[in-house]
């Protein structure tokens, strides 16, 4: 079984390693830092198992586990962690076991043996039930094949294109499966609607401006871009107030 | 390790009537009873019988009002709780007064009646009732007022030690334990020297952390135990965590409470290092300002969009009161929460000298 190591303690990696080692029959691909690169580093090495630790910088672990869940070769997912205050989201994110730091190897070998018993698609039917978290710090994408992870800091505006959403960021554009719907409500506080197809990153918003060609479309402009983004008759009153307190 | 178990804290819905049933209670109430008939004694009057008779009598008539009042007030007290605490006193003032009146005119009544001539002649029982109902009510609400405020003072003391109990609790997070545990897992196989080190860094901490509370440290222990924190958190995070420190030749032998510094240089780690992906500096600046003694900590933090637990505040909530406990107003924790970093500043007087 090829397993992937996600800690954000070097310390803590190698112990686990070790364990790992011990308990036979398990082959380590390899070790992330923290759930960023935890997410890139399984869509390309695809391991069947990651031990994902939960308090990280970046993309903490149970936010890790809602991307991973989403991959093709989803890999089931065991969290170690210091202390169980987190237990209850661990599982809501789809773990399929929960174990503790310092963890022991018979421990560790039970949670080997369950993820045995789980065939693939049970695997991906726990993967899917997660729960997302509040709210993710980080996009994820698919361009040509490859996965694409965007910081949700990095984001300027969201547009509907058909059933995709395009996520205009500093470094580019990419697609993804989601509704524009469902990011306004999970980014409430980060993103204001100005369109029926269209979500601007508030922090991004520098004004507005009327176009001079006399049909009284207001524009949205960005920092960062020179995309000018048209603002529907609807939204205009809020957006007013908005900028007016920027 | 089994938590400690939390001492008898569990603070009683707020008591303003206290249990007249209970004998410290009982005891107070003769005491007073008892006074107020000397003082009737004492009192300049016109009566003729000896003392020694005047006292049994009215000490009996006195200590029998007394305690009919408290027996009335403890059976009606589940009534009286429920009432709210101003009608209720008021009740419990106007129960007391009824027993008086009452009392007073059943005990004139036989004495009349037998013809014992302990009371006042016949012509006088106006007279008695209402002299007895001025002084249990000038008497009642000063004892009232003893009890009220006898509870308040109770209960301010279970909220303190309350508070004391989980200040210590609070003090050094569960995580940082099973991650120093883990740590030491881990170089028990690799370097087993650097995990003995671990072990006697970690036992320093909680022998710290565990002892008593009211003990003064030194300014020089507490910067050692900080320093000790600092080696547990440098093998964890490696690289991602550096340390200057400036101790401009301050005198180490300085008072201060223990556990005060380390749980503001945890803070910095566990809010400001740990969550940034390539770590950071934590500054530690102590210097002497006059008869002052100045701490400085200063760490980078993510940016206030990036920063998930929001629970920096308890941590320093609870160094605040114990400068405030220790030094009252010459105490100061100032903080300076900038979006890239975080500074805080501890100041107290240097009590060396005073002594």
């Amino acid at each position: 079984m090829k397993a992937l190591i996600v800690d954000d303690e070097l310390l803590a990696r190698e112990r686990l390693d070790a364990l790992l080692r011990d308990c036979g029959d398990v082959e380590v691909v390899g070790h992330a830092g923290d759930g960023r690169a935890a997410v890139e580093a399984a869509a390309r090495l695809a391991p069947e198992l990651v031990l994902l630790d939960i308090r990280m910088p970046i993309m903490d672990g149970v936010e890790a586990a809602g991307h991973l869940a989403k991959l093709d070769n989803a890999p089931a997912i065991i969290f170690c962690t210091a202390y169980d205050e987190h237990a209850l989201a661990a599982f809501d994110a789809g773990a399929i076991d929960y174990l503790v730091k310092p963890v022991r190897i018979e421990r560790l070998r039970a949670a080997l043996e369950r993820v045995r018993r789980y065939s693939h698609s049970e695997i991906q039917r726990v993967g899917t039930k997660a729960i997302a978290p509040r709210q993710r710090t980080h996009l994820c994408a698919r361009v040509r094949g490859n996965l694409v992870l965007v910081p949700i800091l990095d984001v300027l505006y969201l547009q509907a294109e058909d059933k995709y959403v395009v996520v205009h960021h500093t470094g580019g554009e990419v697609l993804i499966e989601e509704t524009l719907k469902s990011l306004e409500t999970e980014f409430e506080d980060r993103f204001v609607r100005i369109h029926r197809n269209c979500l601007v990153a508030r922090q991004h918003l520098s004004g507005l401006s009327r176009n001079g060609n006399g049909a009284g479309t207001i524009f949205v402009k960005l920092d960062d871009s020179d995309a000018s983004l048209e603002v529907s008759r609807r939204n205009l009153p809020a957006l007013r107030k908005l900028v007016r307190s920027l | 390790m089994p938590p400690p178990a939390a001492p008898e804290l569990h603070a009683p819905a707020p008591r303003w009537l206290p249990d007249f049933c209970s004998l410290p209670v009982l005891f107070a109430v003769m005491v007073v009873a008892e006074l107020l008939v000397l003082v009737i004694l004492i009192a300049p009057s016109d009566e003729t019988r000896a003392v020694l008779p005047r006292l049994a009598t009215t000490s009996v008539f006195v200590q029998w009002l007394g305690l009919v009042c408290a027996v009335c007030l403890c059976k009606l007290r589940p009534q009286l709780q429920r009432l709210s605490p101003g009608i209720g006193v008021l009740a419990a003032y106007i129960l007391m007064l009824l027993v008086t009146v009452l009392g007073s005119a059943i005990v004139f009544e036989i004495d009349h009646q037998l013809n014992l001539g302990l009371t006042l002649p016949v012509e006088f029982e106006q007279r008695f009732i209402w002299r007895s109902a001025a002084l249990c009510a000038l008497l009642g609400a000063a004892l009232l007022r003893y009890f009220y405020v006898i509870e308040q003072w109770r209960a301010r003391v279970r909220a303190e030690s309350k508070a004391r109990f989980e200040a210590l609790q609070a003090r050094i997070r569960p995580h940082f334990l099973f991650n120093s545990m883990n740590t030491i897992a881990s170089l028990i196989r690799a370097r087993p020297q650097d995990a003995e080190r671990a072990v006697e860094d970690l036992a320093d901490l909680f022998r710290a952390a565990l002892g008593n509370d009211k003990a003064l440290s030194t300014l020089g222990e507490e910067i050692e135990l900080a320093m000790r924190y600092l080696a547990i958190e440098q093998l964890r995070l490696g690289d991602r965590l550096h340390i200057e420190t400036d101790f401009h030749d301050v005198p180490l032998s300085i008072p201060m409470p223990v556990l005060l510094l380390q749980p503001l240089v945890e803070n910095a780690v566990y809010h400001g290092i740990a969550p940034l992906p390539d770590g950071g500096t934590i500054s530690i600046n102590v210097h002497q300002n006059g008869r002052r003694v100045e701490i400085e900590i200063r760490n980078p933090c993510p940016p206030p969009g990036q920063r998930a637990t929001q629970r920096h505040g308890m941590a320093l909530e609870n160094t605040r009161s114990r400068i405030a406990f220790h030094f009252g107003a010459r105490g100061t924790l100032d903080i300076d929460a900038g979006d890239n970093h975080f500074v805080c500043k501890l100041g107290f007087p240097d009590e060396s000298a005073d002594r």
